[in-house]
């Protein structure tokens, strides 16, 4: 058996997925075939934003990933590096 | 064909259907409804490949099969040995 927290955090993120996987969904896929006068759509930004919100999530995941990468590369340096 | 090169295959085949049906290449004259459902496709797989990555992560999180007692069995095992050698001259 997971611990307790591990078992929080887990299905935390299954849930987490689901919704933005079905919101997601439903944002790209569903609402174009329902007539623009239907109250779901005030739920939902215009769709540019389904285009724009992932592509910029993409690029800060990458951005934070390669900033870890640097971070703990010049925190692996060997000390006693001479440099002319 | 490796892998890779079987993953890359298939999402060009992919990518290529995209582009055609964009672009109407076919000539084939679909509404705009259709054509909007066309166009945010890739980003779509993206955000779905991304959101059952992060899905299946959380499942393995949550199973994963912590054997307490082992741990600590093990722990007293390292222990043991520790002494053990360092009682032998052995110095860790």
């Amino acid at each position: 058996m997971a611990t307790r927290t591990d078992q929080v955090v887990g299905f935390g993120l299954v849930v987490f997925s689901l919704v933005i996987f079905i919101y997601y969904t439903i944002w790209v896929i569903i609402l174009p075939f329902i007539d623009s006068d239907h109250i779901i759509h005030k739920y939902f930004l215009p769709r540019e934003y389904a285009i724009i919100i992932p592509l910029a999530a993409g690029l800060f995941l990458l951005l934070f990933v390669g900033l870890f990468i640097t971070y703990v590369m010049l925190k692996n340096r060997k000390p006693a590096k001479k440099t002319n | 064909m490796t892998k890779l090169e079987q993953w890359m295959s298939t999402l060009l085949v992919l990518m290529l259907i995209w582009l055609c049906l964009v672009q109407d290449l076919l000539n084939l004259g679909y509404s705009k409804k259709f054509h909007d459902v066309i166009l945010p496709l890739p980003v779509y797989l993206l955000v779905t490949a991304g959101s059952y990555a992060l899905g299946t992560l959380g499942l393995r999180l949550a199973n994963f099969n912590d054997c307490e007692e082992a741990a600590q069995e093990l722990f007293m095992q390292i222990q043991e040995a520790q002494a053990d050698l360092a009682s032998k001259g052995l110095i860790l």
